[in-house]
């Protein structure tokens, strides 16, 4: 699989996405023992672990970087937010659980619920302006750096910093006007 | 159009164009990228005004597009914090299991269970998880059965570099034999490829849980830390930095109902550390390699190469910290929660409160707890704290590793004068001083004392031979990586700086015994390239003990080295240091050099701007100079001049003004001008203020005044009071001497100008002598 990733093959980034997955839940896993010692456990940190542990140090292409990073990223958005449901099931005694806006105060929201919040914007987002949603994707969740984004979409930094503002921006408003 | 494109473009039209442009308005796909345009133009303009300004022209009257934008903009002031709440999003304790995606197979590493055999080791029972990997008891079976710990890591890493790193460094490993340090013995790769370490299996409690659970006081705390120290240096002996000291690193356990520390992990966090060329994993790394709260600010910079013994020191620095108040200098999770970045700066810039003022400020309750678990109160505890123990803890955090402790010895040994009520090398600001006096003390033995100094000797030689002997032959064996080969490279050049830093060591505990001789022998092959207090301190009292032996060519190349020492730092700036050098390159009849000693001071101290500008011409004219050195000391001494004018004439300061006032009568009567040279030493002796070698080189200066005025008679009467002084003094011993009565180079400087005197009145001559 990874030979396929190196030999630059696009699909193959997608069915990377599976093994990325599992990669991430065990590292995720590993790393929760270390939280207690004071440790502040960063999705960005997981990912690139998982490139090192996966791809290894000696892989500097910067396109298989990009296709991974790509894929991490969407692997760790699916991650938290499989986890943030969860978490609002048990919290909600179960069953399906819709946030509603109108009763939940913005700025009393747990991280969780705001992932969620945020990944039902994209959603939208995505429908309209999918090259931004894919901004929101490798920025956000994936902790990539406005270099790495620029890389992966064949873009500039500048390009990338100015339309993660934008999107940062319609997000915020689609999460405000949610009904 | 037009419009939509630019907003740049927009600027340039006029206001009636925009109108009507306006009014056809662009709908759809056509809208998005203006929207965005002038979105991102009106976010840069971050004053509100201009932000106005700019909103009004690029959307006049078009009321939709301009409110469309100014809800963008604050949407993006508002997500801003909501974006950055939900970052702090936590990773799942436990993941669904149910993957929302994965076609199944794709398992990459299988926990290994227990009953599991990795290599010659059979796993027992999990003991410890945490840092970087699970711990777990483990049984060797081969060539001898017995319990060992076996630690598998758990990072992403390249397992073969991780061997090869361990074993580079495993020949150094295994040359430490300390019965506080808990001995590494294997390495090597499970089946699916993680590193393993195996170590001798310490039965203990973190030491910060074992002091709280049996309420050691802080004495007790000091001795178990002491013994750290005393691990940590044996370790630096044979070159290996530990990198990682914190309390889960130092176990506590019961030999014979005593408690023994260990320290574990030795060349671990070495093995593991990862060699990345690639920037941005490097600074993604950073975040998962190690608690920051202990982390000294040159290992949070991660500059990889530049990690030394006195990164543990610091460690050990924030270890002491922790056992004496119960808090780290810096709270962890505050460290990190702005960022890296912001880590660093707090890390390299941040002073953390003193031990008693971080007990002072803790709340009501957990400052009884605190007390009480080191079986105090909270007054006892904080004045306890304050003061000697306030010092040495921060002398082992300071920001600029020069200024810690040389090492861990030293440390260890600052704690004991602290037991012993012996002053501490830590309290400023009379650093110099203290340390001098300490030196001087003839009875204190502090706890280390003698033997063991020698054993530290007789263990560095040894190690040292047998290092290059190993060394020798690993080289003719292996060949190398070359990841290997520059690790071991790196290995070495810190060895020759730990080797340096630990005879400054030996050499300071020699010199408390008196044994001179031994210290000088012990510095006398080593080169200093950085700068050292103690090492400072060493030469000083080195550069001392040969001149009161009159031993003088070998104080002058001390006090040399001294200098170049505080030279190294900039702390030359002010020190005594120039006038300890001066008159013993005169008295060692090194004429060349002291001409070169006082050309290299005057260039340094050229501008006039420093404090001590009258020492510089002092020590300069200590013997006739030529017209260009004394040219180029007039700048130093305007400023000598006007700062009589100014309030070094007061009477706070009649010390050092009097002590300006001989400079100034030596520079003028080196200049030729007698009448004010004898104005200025009337004036050094009409003050309310005797020291008896300043005194008599007022006289000694005055003599030949005169005698250069054609009064030859008063010449004699100056001579001879000048004279009385000198020779009552050099009838005893020469001691170091005090500021207030002067120090044994005023005595010195005094004793050379008097022969200069003696020779030119007593020859009766009456020019100014040749240079």
């Amino acid at each position: 699989m990874l030979q396929a990733v190196r030999r630059g093959e696009r699909h193959a980034s997608e069915e990377l996405l599976p093994l990325v997955y599992q990669e991430l839940r065990h590292l995720a896993a590993a790393r929760m023992a270390q939280e207690a010692a004071g440790q502040t456990l960063q999705a960005t940190a997981l990912v690139h672990e998982a490139w090192l542990r996966m791809v290894g140090d000696n892989d500097q292409g910067w396109q298989n970087r990009a296709h991974f990073f790509g894929a991490a990223s969407e692997a760790m958005r699916r991650i938290l937010v499989d986890n943030a449901r969860h978490k609002a099931r048990i919290k909600h005694g179960g069953g399906q659980i819709r946030l509603d806006i109108s009763d939940l105060e913005l700025s009393a929201s747990t991280p969780d619920e705001k992932i969620l919040l945020i990944n039902e914007a994209l959603e939208q987002l995505q429908k309209d302006d999918p090259e931004k949603a894919r901004i929101v994707v490798m920025k956000f969740f994936g902790g990539m750096t406005n270099q790495e984004v620029g890389e992966n979409l064949g873009v500039t930094e500048r390009t990338v910093e100015r339309q993660w503002a934008y999107a940062k921006a319609r997000l915020f408003q689609i999460i405000r006007t949610q009904p | 159009m037009g419009l939509c494109e630019s907003p740049a473009l927009s600027n340039n039209q006029d206001a009636t164009v925009n109108g009507r442009e306006s009014e056809s308005p662009a709908k759809g796909n056509m809208v998005k990228p203006s929207e965005e345009a002038f979105f991102e133009a009106a976010l840069n303009l971050v004053e509100p005004n201009a932000r106005r300004a700019f909103l009004e022209q690029a959307c006049a009257g078009n009321a939709d597009l301009r409110a469309r934008i100014e809800s963008l903009l604050v949407a993006a002031q508002e997500g801003e914090v909501f974006f950055k709440e939900a970052e702090r999003f936590e990773l799942p304790r436990s993941l669904p299991a149910a993957a929302a995606v994965g076609n199944g197979n794709t398992e990459l590493s299988p926990d290994e269970g227990l009953g599991n055999r990795i290599g010659n080791y059979k796993l027992l029972q999990k003991i410890g998880e945490g840092g970087c990997g699970v711990v777990y008891m483990a049984e060797q079976e081969k060539p001898v059965r017995r319990r060992i710990a076996l630690k598998i890591i758990k990072l992403g890493m390249d397992t073969k570099n991780v061997i090869a790193r361990f074993e580079a460094e495993q020949q150094a490993l295994a040359m430490m034999d300390h019965p506080n340090i808990a001995r590494v013995l294997d390495a090597g790769a499970t089946e699916t490829g993680r590193p393993f370490f195996v170590m001798e299996l310490v039965r203990g409690v973190k030491i910060t849980q074992y002091c709280d659970e049996n309420n050691l006081d802080t004495c007790e705390r000091l001795e178990l830390f002491i013994q750290i120290c005393q691990a940590i240096q044996h370790a630096h002996q044979k070159g290996i930095i530990h990198r990682d000291i914190k309390p889960s690193n130092v176990l506590v356990t019961l030999h014979d109902g005593r408690p023994v520390p260990k320290v574990i992990d030795f060349g671990i966090a070495k093995a593991i550390e990862t060699r990345l060329t690639d920037k941005t994993l490097f600074t993604a790394f950073e975040q998962i390699i190690g608690t920051p709260a202990y982390m000294s600010p040159e290992q949070a910079e991660m500059s990889g190469l530049d990690i030394d013994t006195r990164s543990d020191i610091y460690s050990l620095g924030v270890l002491l910290y922790e056992l004496l108040t119960s808090k780290t200098p810096f709270d962890p999770k505050e460290l990190l929660q702005n960022g890296v970045d912001e880590m660093r700066r707090r890390l390299r810039e941040q002073e953390p409160q003193r031990p008693s003022t971080m007990v002072t400020t803790m709340q009501g309750a957990e400052l009884v707890a605190t007390a009480k678990n080191r079986h105090s109160e909270p007054p006892k505890l904080i004045s306890m704290l304050s003061g000697d123990l306030d010092w040495i803890v921060m002398k082992a955090l300071e920001k600029d590793r020069r200024r810690r402790y040389e090492t861990a010895n030293g440390l260890a040994m600052d704690i004991g004068r602290y037991l012993d009520n012996a002053p501490v090398i830590a309290r400023p600001p009379t650093r110099l001083y203290l340390i001098e006096k300490l030196i001087r003390r003839n009875k204190v033995l502090f706890f280390a004392g003698f033997a063991v100094a020698a054993a530290l000797i007789i263990g560095l030689g040894t190690s040292t031979r047998l290092y290059f002997l190993e060394k020798a032959a690993l080289e003719r064996e292996v060949v190398a990586e070359a990841q290997a080969e520059m690790a071991r490279a790196n290995e070495a050049d810190l060895r020759r700086l730990a080797e340096t830093r630990e005879k400054i060591t030996q050499a300071t505990v020699l010199l408390n015994d008196e044994r001179y001789e031994d210290a000088d022998e012990l510095m006398s092959a080593i080169q200093i390239t950085q700068p050292t207090v103690e090492g400072a301190a060493v030469f000083r009292t080195l550069g001392e003990y040969h001149a009161f032996e009159n031993q003088w060519k070998e104080a002058a190349s001390r006090f040399t080295t001294l200098l170049e020492i505080d030279r190294l730092d900039g702390w030359d700036v002010g020190t005594l240091d120039y006038l300890e050098c001066g008159p013993a390159l005169i008295e060692s009849a090194d004429r060349e050099n002291y001409e070169k000693f006082r050309q290299a001071a005057v260039t340094r101290f050229a501008s006039g701007k420093y404090p001590f500008a009258d020492r510089i011409i002092k020590i300069s004219l200590l013997l006739p100079p030529n017209p260009t050195l004394l040219n180029n000391l007039k700048p130093m001494a305007d400023g000598v001049v006007k700062s009589f004018a100014t309030n070094a004439d007061t009477s706070d300061d009649i010390f050092l003004a009097a002590w300006r006032s001989v400079s100034m009568a030596l520079m003028k009567y080196r200049s030729g001008n007698y009448v004010q040279s004898a104005d200025w030493c009337e004036r050094c002796l009409g003050y309310q203020d005797y020291i008896a070698p300043r005194t008599a080189t007022a006289h000694v200066i005055l003599a030949m005044d005169n005698q250069k005025l054609g009064k030859t008679a008063a010449a004699k009467v100056e001579l001879a009071q000048a004279r009385q002084i000198i020779e009552a003094k050099y009838k005893v011993p020469m001691d170091r001497g005090t500021p207030s009565q002067g120090f044994w180079f005023d005595w010195q400087f005094a004793h050379i100008l008097l022969q200069e005197a003696s020779t030119l009145i007593e020859s009766g001559g009456k020019t100014v002598p040749s240079t």
